[in-house]
């Protein structure tokens, strides 16, 4: 997730102790995520006699993947294993980018545009792109999916913006 | 055994009807024609073609093509729907298989060998072993439902919260054994699931338990939203990191051969065999057990094998045996439906709502007072089978060639098709946003060798057995001795002790294995 | 490919211009125009989804436009219900709510974004589901005296199973505990059909369920069933008693449900969708699917908004007394 370093230094930035670096910070990082976990289900109610409540489970898994997490950073601590992988930043950042839009649009913008412009930011996300041939492509699917699944499938999928239908 | 044959009898003369047609530009001529074969034909054609595409599983495929049955008659409604439901699952396997996407949580299992397979050049054979697989275990399983339907019906009541919990420990164990780098962080990752299972809201308090207020979350992550982030979004993600072309091209132009070799079939074949065996047993129990039968059957071959190492890394027998163990387990967990009229899950529960539709309202009765009914669905299950080899085999090459759509065109695709999918199980923006939330998540566990598969099955497991588990302390007022005191609940407690320890002991040789690994690489 | 690619321009551009010519006659014509969409807060081929859906057919053609069904399931109904009181309140959302989204919500979820009386119109109110007191098979009671005693009796020692806090089962059996002022230990189940098998399995003891689940199971001798929570016996079930006839009067439940249109919902609008509603109720066809599900169809003086309108609100007040707020 984002807290995890973008992009790997030529020199690690941790501390020469840590033979493996992948398994320290993915450790650290399960650690970081059973914390916030215990966190947010502090507010449940515990066991009361012999029954569970409803914060029993998620507390007990918490602790769990705290004590796994810190056995995964033990385990990155000792033995040697692979540094850190460099992360891109391209894809990532236009797919999220591409999903997002898609959820923002659907309702109100309908079925047509939210395809067709998540399939164009998509492609934003590799170099490889070549803009007519994607254009073509992503009129076809948008076409497809409009055809098919409000059409063919009857699933209630608005096609067009809603300020143009009221 | 006299009755069976009568019933399937019955079945079959009502399976093959036929219908007197006489189209007026005819002219008065009538063509008689098989409608419920064709309805079963269609069926299965559509729920294939529909659940091929990314992102639309087989709970998602079966919910929107289920209002075009209800023009039909009841029986031609429902046998089209089995066709709807095997085809779904049918396509779902396949985009498992050509994608990394699975659809539903039998077929992450699919993912983990198939998608090797077509990484390999050998997505053909993968497919076709799939389709093969399916039908073996679909003609077996129809069998047994015709058979031993009505006794094996007292197996899924005797299945108390007792057993369910010790059965999901069980398939807790075979998350382990799914594995195929470190164990600890294969751990790590079904608890990591578990804990994400637990958001949602409670069933025995209704307290809302860490979704933050947001609405879309009060019922828990979905299972296609988080499975479409961590493989499908995540895969892409991964894949257009710098260096990956090289990976992607590798998969384009190293087809070699549909079919699968004589040594593949051989592989297979016990695979198949046994695959079908435990899926059909898993099948019958409600509420998990066709869940299990997948990856169950996965981790008995890599239990058997003589090279565990292959697998996860494109062995043929880890797409045959989960794939038979999935399809017959699709069958069989119509049992509970046919002899109780109980839905043991979500699919079936929507094949209640189109017979409550139809006006047939399915209970222990319908198998006397409907047997042409019953039957007709039971023959048209295996028809449907069929339906699916004839149609898929010959689909098999139109499917390999998709793999050779360039990749700059295909993700954007899989990217559309994987919202739209997502977007229509509930209808909720918010879902597609998690799934994009998941898929960075993904992308960072790949990162970190950290396995999706297991916190996948984690996911899935986990609200069964911390429910299972409250409800039978609540049964037995506290008492946890039920868990082995109960002879059926001891028995699988035994089970998983035993392949735990199997599990570990690999661990322990794990440096010698990885040599093995080297050497043979 | 240049060919094509034009053709795709030239049949878009034909398009959103049809469009345009389209939406400018909207405004003049009457209601409905367009296709309405009704959100079912449930799963499809759930009791409520079939009755709505059911209904919905028979509207659409007396409209002379597609109701469209959507399913927006989550929270025991109240996503679906919280979306259609956000929507635009032209008559083209409408939501088939229930018992639940539209009265047990109010005190299962404090932090309900909306409320049953103030968000909505009261449209039409549909078929009932009534609800049933059930009990394994082996059970000792005979009828519904010796339950009752029974169970007062030994209500530390029996389970009783429901399907899930916020469910329709769920609500009822608080409802039963509290008028015959026990404390039984709930077993929540995931969904009806989960809990039905524990009760045909012997798992559990007894529970409350709608008639829709339950009719088949009776008939089949699976399980048994004690009494009717509504005024009439039911034609699908003639043998089983009303809560009434076998002395316990007080048990009053069905799972009715209902259309909603958004609060500010053109009057005219509503009154059109509730005569539809009406039409739909007495069509002969739609009465026996209704009747076949083992539903009760509302008698006339109930059909109209204002009717559904106090339904609503004594049906809030009632379960307000008997559900204690969950965290």
């Amino acid at each position: 997730m984002s807290d995890a370093p973008s992009h790997a230094p030529e020199k690690s930035i941790l501390p020469s102790w840590v033979k493996g670096p992948q398994d320290f910070i993915g450790g650290i990082a399960l650690m970081a995520i059973a914390a916030f976990a215990l966190w947010a289900s502090s507010d449940l109610q515990g066991m009361h006699g012999f029954s569970f409540g409803a914060g029993t489970a998620p507390r007990m898994f918490g602790i769990l993947l705290l004590a796994l997490g810190a056995a995964v950073t033990v385990v990155g601590v000792l033995t040697e294993g692979p540094r850190l992988a460099v992360y891109a930043w391209r894809g990532p950042l236009f797919v999220s980018l591409a999903i997002l839009c898609f959820a923002l649009c659907i309702r109100p913008m309908g079925m047509v545009f939210s395809a067709m412009a998540s399939f164009l930011i998509a492609a934003l996300g590799t170099a490889e792109t070549q803009w007519k041939e994607t254009i073509i492509v992503g009129a076809c699917l948008t076409a497809f999916c409009a055809l098919l699944f409000p059409y063919a499938l009857g699933l209630p999928l608005q096609m067009w913006p809603t300020f143009l239908i009221r | 055994m006299g009755d069976l044959f009568s019933n399937l009898g019955l079945g079959f003369s009502t399976v093959f009807q036929f219908v007197q047609w006489a189209p007026p530009f005819l002219g008065g001529l009538s063509i008689p024609i098989p409608i419920n074969i064709l309805l079963c034909l269609i069926g299965a054609l559509v729920g294939t073609l529909v659940g091929v595409l990314p992102g639309i599983g087989t709970i998602a495929t079966v919910a929107m093509l289920l209002p075009i049955t209800f023009g039909l008659p009841p029986v031609g409604a429902l046998i089209m729907l089995a066709g709807i439901y095997y085809g779904a699952q049918y396509g779902g396997s396949t985009t498992s298989i050509l994608v990394n996407i699975p659809g539903e949580a039998g077929s992450v299992v699919t993912a983990l060998d198939g998608f090797q397979m077509a990484k390999q050049g050998r997505a053909g054979p993968a497919l076709a072993i799939a389709a093969i697989g399916s039908f073996f275990a679909g003609c077996v399983a129809t069998v047994l439902i015709a058979v031993l339907g009505a006794p094996l019906t007292k197996l899924a009541l005797a299945f108390g919260p007792a057993e369910y919990f010790s059965l999901m420990v069980l398939g807790l164990i075979f998350a382990v054994v799914l594995a195929k780098g470190s164990v600890l962080k294969a751990i790590a990752m079904i608890v990591f699931g578990l804990l994400l299972s637990m958001v949602g809201s409670d069933i025995e308090t209704g307290a809302s338990r860490m979704s933050f207020n947001i609405p879309e979350l009060a019922d828990g992550l979905g299972f296609a939203t988080v499975a479409m982030g961590l493989f499908g979004f995540a895969e892409i993600i991964r894949n257009l990191d710098a260096g990956g072309e090289e990976d992607r091209d590798l998969v384009q132009q190293k087809v070699t051969g549909l079919m699968p070799t004589k040594k593949d079939l051989k592989d297979s074949a016990p695979a198949i065999l046994r695959g079908t065996v435990l899926g059909s047993i898993l099948g019958i129990l409600p509420g998990g057990g066709a869940v299990i039968a997948s990856f169950a059957a996965y981790t008995l071959e890599k239990k058997l094998s003589k090279h565990p190492q292959r697998f996860g890394r494109g062995a043929i027998e880890g797409v045959a045996a989960p794939e038979s163990a999935n399809n017959a387990a699709a069958q069989t967990s119509f049992i509970p439906l046919l002899t109780l009229g109980i839905p043991p899950n979500a699919v079936m529960a929507l094949m209640v709502g189109a017979m409550t539709i139809h006006g047939i309202v399915p209970g222990p009765q319908v198998m006397q007072k409907q047997p042409e009914l019953v039957w007709g669905m039971i023959a048209s299950m295996w028809i449907g089978n069929l339906m699916l080899l004839v149609i898929n085999l010959p689909l098999v090459g139109i499917w390999v060639r998709l793999l050779r759509v360039p990749y700059r065109l295909m993700f954007p695709s899989i990217v559309v098709f994987c919202s739209i999918g997502i977007y229509s199980v509930n209808n909720a923006p918010m879902d597609v946003v998690l799934a994009g939330v998941f898929g960075l998540l993904g992308y960072w566990l790949i990162k970190h060798d950290f396995e999706p598969a297991p916190l996948l099955l984690g996911m899935v497991l986990g609200p069964l057995m911390e429910e299972n588990l409250r409800r039978a302390l609540l049964i037995s007022r506290g008492d946890a001795t039920v868990f082995f005191t109960r002879p059926l609940s001891a028995s699988l407690m035994a089970i998983s002790a035993f392949l735990l320890v199997l599990a570990l002991l690999p661990a322990l040789r794990k440096k010698r294995d990885e040599v093995f690994v080297e050497s043979e690489s | 490919m240049k060919l094509f690619n034009r053709r795709v321009a030239i049949s878009g551009l034909a398009a959103v211009a049809g469009f345009g010519a389209l939406a400018t006659t909207v405004q003049a014509q009457e209601y409905p125009t367009r296709n309405i969409t009704m959100i079912v807060p449930f799963a499809a081929g759930g009791p409520t989804d079939v009755i709505a859906r059911i209904v919905a057919a028979d509207m659409s053609k007396t409209l002379g436009q597609q109701i469209i069904i959507e399913n927006v399931v989550g929270a025991g109904g109240t996503t679906g219900a919280t979306r259609a009181a956000r929507a635009a309140n032209d008559g083209y959302t409408i939501i088939t709510g229930h018992m639940g989204t539209h009265a047990a919500a109010v005190p299962l979820y404090p932090k309900l974004a909306y409320h049953p009386e103030k968000d909505f119109e009261p449209v039409a109110l549909l078929a009932g589901t009534p609800i049933l007191i059930l009990a394994r098979k082996d059970f000792a009671p005979k009828d519904l005296k010796e339950f009752v005693t029974y169970v007062k009796a030994n209500s530390d020692k029996l389970n009783m199973a429901h399907a899930g806090v916020g469910s329709v089962s769920y609500s009822s059996c608080e409802l039963l505990s509290s008028v015959l002022d026990i404390k039984p230990t709930g077993v929540p189940f995931n969904g009806t059909g989960p809990a039905m098998n524990a009760l045909v399995g012997g798992q559990v003891d007894y529970m409350c369920d709608q008639i829709v689940n339950a009719v088949p199971q009776i008939k089949g001798g699976t399980i048994k069933a004690y009494a009717i929570a509504t005024p009439d016996r039911n034609p699908s079930l003639p043998d089983v008693p009303t809560t009434t006839e076998a002395g316990l009067p007080k048990y009053q439940a069905s799972a009715w449900n209902a259309i909603f249109a958004p609060k500010g919902t053109p009057a005219a609008i509503t009154a059109k969708l509730n005569a539809a509603a009406a039409k739909a109720l007495d069509d002969e066809n739609v009465k026996k699917r209704l009747l076949d599900l083992g539903s009760d169809i509302p008698k006339p003086e109930a059909r109209t908004q204002a009717a559904l309108g106090e339904l609503v609100k004594s049906e809030v007040a009632k379960w307000s007394a008997v559900l204690k707020p969950a965290m």
